[in-house]
């Protein structure tokens, strides 16, 4: 057996490495990289060029490398240069949320969350002693009526509009975030509801149901032309609105002009879409649960809900979480549904957003409609900044990964 | 064979090589393919398609590929630099200024193309409409702007405006329709969506006189465009609640409008569902001008003489009276657009009475900023989410914003 030298041994690991370094150079690295730069810069559609002699236009920008430098177009256009000052792009999407007085509502909006920390520290405390001198409902209970009391006094939704001032960025990322509480929960609960029923055995016909309930995920493939289908159902001579006056003679409102009902429409729709991978995982959960559980609790005299929340949903846990975080980060990037129903709108202004322009619309918008590409690449960074932090803590809490080391 | 005969063999092979050398080669036609990506639709395309298979066949040696991209503008962000972009670009002359900044495309003046040859070819619309900063950027093919198309059959005399410019008369026309027939009379695929081009008659028919002119300065909040915007507002009690192309086509057929404020390319297709119908000019549009402009590659690949001869072709008076009896676009080479033929069609003649009170689009770059604002400010009114005074003011600010990222 030869021994291998250090740096011989090293080079062979290198070379084995090497495509793989490669591939994530291309593919990972130098597209952020371009992007961060590109956030810094003036570029958009009437700055359109690099200027190659700045060093790293010169570097990053495609079209100042030789295959392209010959046949790059060269326009009347100025080209486009480092943004005065360079944060320009930062400053303009964040605006004034590091003025004073989106501060002062920040913190003020901090402060009405403080009782539910409380509550979480002391349950958690409670947890340990064996006779808890307090039902942890009862601690939520007091916290929640605290965040009640002090959202009172504090002006919460005064302190909220205020940072809706503040710029695009907050706005975009607080209807997102808005859009993905309400829209994760209420598919969770459809999901769960169906692969009760579905694992039922004294359900007859269960397979046709189940692949009948399953064909909503087989559509989302084909997400934008079935959200369509539901824009038809839901315009002003839609088949709701037809419906309404058919049955009830009851004229319906005009739903996508409306910011809420419009909101309301692609939640459905969306919800749709997606029950099904819920359905299915928790479906698929429920079959590891052991039958003599149910059968123990039965002979204890426990009622349905007790088992449900007793057996079933602390077993089924570990497929539920892991599918909550993943259909968050899909929710949080929602693009097709939205942009086929309301293309962002209903519109609020030239100078705001639209009532469900979500981040990715939003990108979408600045990228392809608007052509402002630095800002646009500034909300990605900023974007970017947020989802890996979230992820990171959803990493501590789901504890994904731990095991693959 | 005798070995003497090898030297004469060899010497008469070398002149025969060396005369065969400077015999002139028959003239080898070089094949040339020319693509061409345009905004051609449906019926439309068909005449078009004609057009072209006609220069192919007398010039056997070009292949025209006609493909109509989904996004031309950042398709062509991709193709140009890459050498894969078109030769010949179909567009509106309002690309102009943004593809020249980009230098996606060629001046023409360097190919042939004076301005005296623009100005006896071509109508004086046309002509403004593709010079921008002293230099010619495209061929113009088709000039367009929208008017009001009138159902005969349910909208008699006495609910037609008589006065283009009579905006209260419009609104008491529709309001007396709307009690008489439980019908809304005008269909606009601008109310309630986000479309300032269809907007156009009734901002600059209050007055206004460009959205953003050519200094850049942005006219969006001046007391015409407020009270344009809060017409538009009043105009909502008599119109659908939602508008779009296929809603107004659909309600047009249905008999549920009366008007359906549009332009030449709709015309196909109400003729093709039998409706007769009239053309009525109303306020000021936009007048755009259809275009064909070079690209850059196409002057890489040296294929510049064949584009310029396709382009003259295709925007000359043979083929541009052809499309227009075909497809009632208004042409806008000066001798087709005059031809009696071309004259006595209804489309032309009304159209034409519109483009004449509309307001010319600038190719300036300036104008790919004032699309956002406004379509945004009027969808905002629409919908009751700001008063015309806040939205327009936004809008001005939005427009303001824009244009200073030009500069």
């Amino acid at each position: 057996m030869s021994v291998w030298s250090g740096r011989r041994r090293a080079l062979t690991v290198l070379l084995f490495l090497l495509p793989t370094i490669i591939a994530v150079l291309i593919f990972n690295i130098y597209p952020t990289i371009l992007n961060i730069y590109t956030s810094f810069t003036t570029r958009n559609k009437y700055k359109p060029n690099p200027d190659c002699s700045v060093a790293l236009s010169g570097v990053l920008d495609p079209l100042c490398w030789p295959v392209f430098r010959d046949t790059a177009p060269v326009g009347l256009g100025e080209p486009y240069r480092i943004a005065d000052p360079p944060f320009k792009n930062y400053t303009d999407l964040l605006g004034k949320l590091f003025a004073p007085p989106a501060l002062i509502s920040l913190g003020k909006m901090l402060v009405c969350l403080v009782p539910l920390i409380i509550a979480n520290a002391v349950n958690k405390r409670f947890a340990k002693e064996v006779t808890p001198p307090l039902a942890s409902g009862w601690v939520w209970l007091m916290a929640i009526i605290s965040v009640v009391i002090l959202g009172f006094v504090l002006d919460f939704f005064a302190a909220l509009a205020t940072l809706m001032e503040t710029g695009d960025f907050l706005v975009v990322v607080l209807r997102t975030v808005m859009f993905v509480a309400i829209r994760v929960p209420l598919t969770f609960l459809v999901g769960l509801i169906l692969a009760l029923i579905l694992n039922s055995q004294h359900l007859p016909g269960r397979t046709f149901f189940r692949v009948v309930l399953f064909i909503p995920w087989g559509a989302s493939a084909v997400a934008i032309l079935i959200a369509l289908v539901w824009q038809f159902f839901f315009r002003d001579q839609g088949v709701i609105n037809q419906l309404l006056l058919a049955v009830f003679n009851y004229k319906g409102p005009v739903w996508l002009n409306s910011p809420v009902w419009a909101t309301v429409v692609i939640v459905l729709a969306d919800i749709w879409f997606s029950y099904p991978f819920f359905m299915v995982s928790i479906l698929g959960a429920l079959q590891s649960v052991p039958n003599e559980l149910y059968e123990a609790a039965d002979v204890d005299g426990a009622s349905p809900w007790q088992q449900l929340m007793g057996i079933t949903l602390p077993l089924i846990r570990p497929a539920i979480v892991p599918a909550l975080v993943l259909t968050s980060i899909t929710a949080f990037q929602m693009f097709g549904t939205a942009f086929a129903i309301t293309a962002g709108g209903p519109q609020l202004g030239a100078d705001k957003p639209g009532a469900t322009e979500y981040v990715m619309v939003y990108a979408y918008r600045q990228i392809y409609q608007v052509s402002n590409y630095g800002r646009a690449t500034a909300f990605a960074v900023l974007i970017f900044i947020m989802l890996f932090l979230a992820t990171l803590y959803s990493l501590r809490i789901t504890k994904i990964t731990k095991g693959a080391r | 064979m005798s070995k003497k005969l090898f030297p004469v063999i060899s010497i008469l092979l070398i002149v025969a090589f060396a005369l065969a050398a400077c015999t002139p080669k028959p003239t080898e036609v070089k094949n040339v393919t020319i693509t061409i990506w345009h905004q051609w639709d449906g019926k439309y395309l068909e005449a078009i398609q004609q057009a072209f298979a006609d220069y192919t066949a007398a010039h056997p040696n070009v292949t025209i590929d006609l493909s109509k991209p989904e996004d031309v503008a950042n398709a062509l962000n991709v193709a140009i630099p890459a050498g894969e972009g078109p030769d010949i670009i179909g567009w509106a002359n309002d690309k102009i200024g943004e593809q020249a900044l980009k230098g996606n495309i060629v001046a023409l003046n360097d190919y042939g193309i004076t301005q005296d040859f623009l100005t006896s070819t071509y109508e004086p619309a046309g002509v403004n409409g593709v010079v921008w900063s002293g230099k010619i950027w495209a061929l113009p093919e088709s000039q367009e702007g929208i008017a009001l198309i009138y159902n005969k059959a349910i909208v008699t005399d006495e609910y037609l405006p008589t006065d283009p410019m009579n905006f209260d008369d419009l609104y008491a026309k529709a309001e007396k329709f709307q009690e008489d027939t439980g019908n809304v009379l005008v269909c606009n695929q601008a109310f309630g969506g986000s479309d300032a081009y269809h907007m156009s008659p009734i901002f600059f028919g209050f007055g206004v006189p460009s959205y953003i002119d050519e200094t850049g300065k942005a006219n969006l909040n001046t007391p015409e465009a407020i009270a344009a915007a809060e017409w538009l507002l009043k105009f909502k009690d008599v119109s659908l609640a939602e508008n779009s192309y296929d809603i107004c086509f659909a309600a047009l057929k249905e008999g549920k409008v009366g008007m359906w404020w549009t332009g030449p390319w709709a015309v196909a297709g109400i003729e093709e569902s039998g409706i007769d119908y009239g053309i009525l000019p109303f306020g000021r549009p936009f007048v755009g001008i259809k275009t064909l402009m070079m690209t850059k590659n196409a002057v890489d690949r040296g294929n510049q003489d064949v584009v310029i001869d396709i382009m003259k072709y295709f925007t000359g008076a043979e083929v541009q009276k052809k499309l227009s009896l075909i497809n009632k676009t208004i042409p806008a080479a000066t001798e087709a657009l005059l031809d009696p033929e071309v004259q006595a069609l209804p489309a032309v003649a009304g159209f034409g009475a519109a483009l004449n009170l509309g307001v010319p689009m600038s190719p300036s770059p300036y104008s790919s900023a004032q699309w956002d604002p406004v379509g945004k400010a009027t969808q905002a009114i629409w919908q009751g989410a700001a008063t015309p005074a806040d939205a327009m003011a936004a809008a001005q600010t939005a427009a303001e914003e824009a244009v200073a990222q030009m500069k």
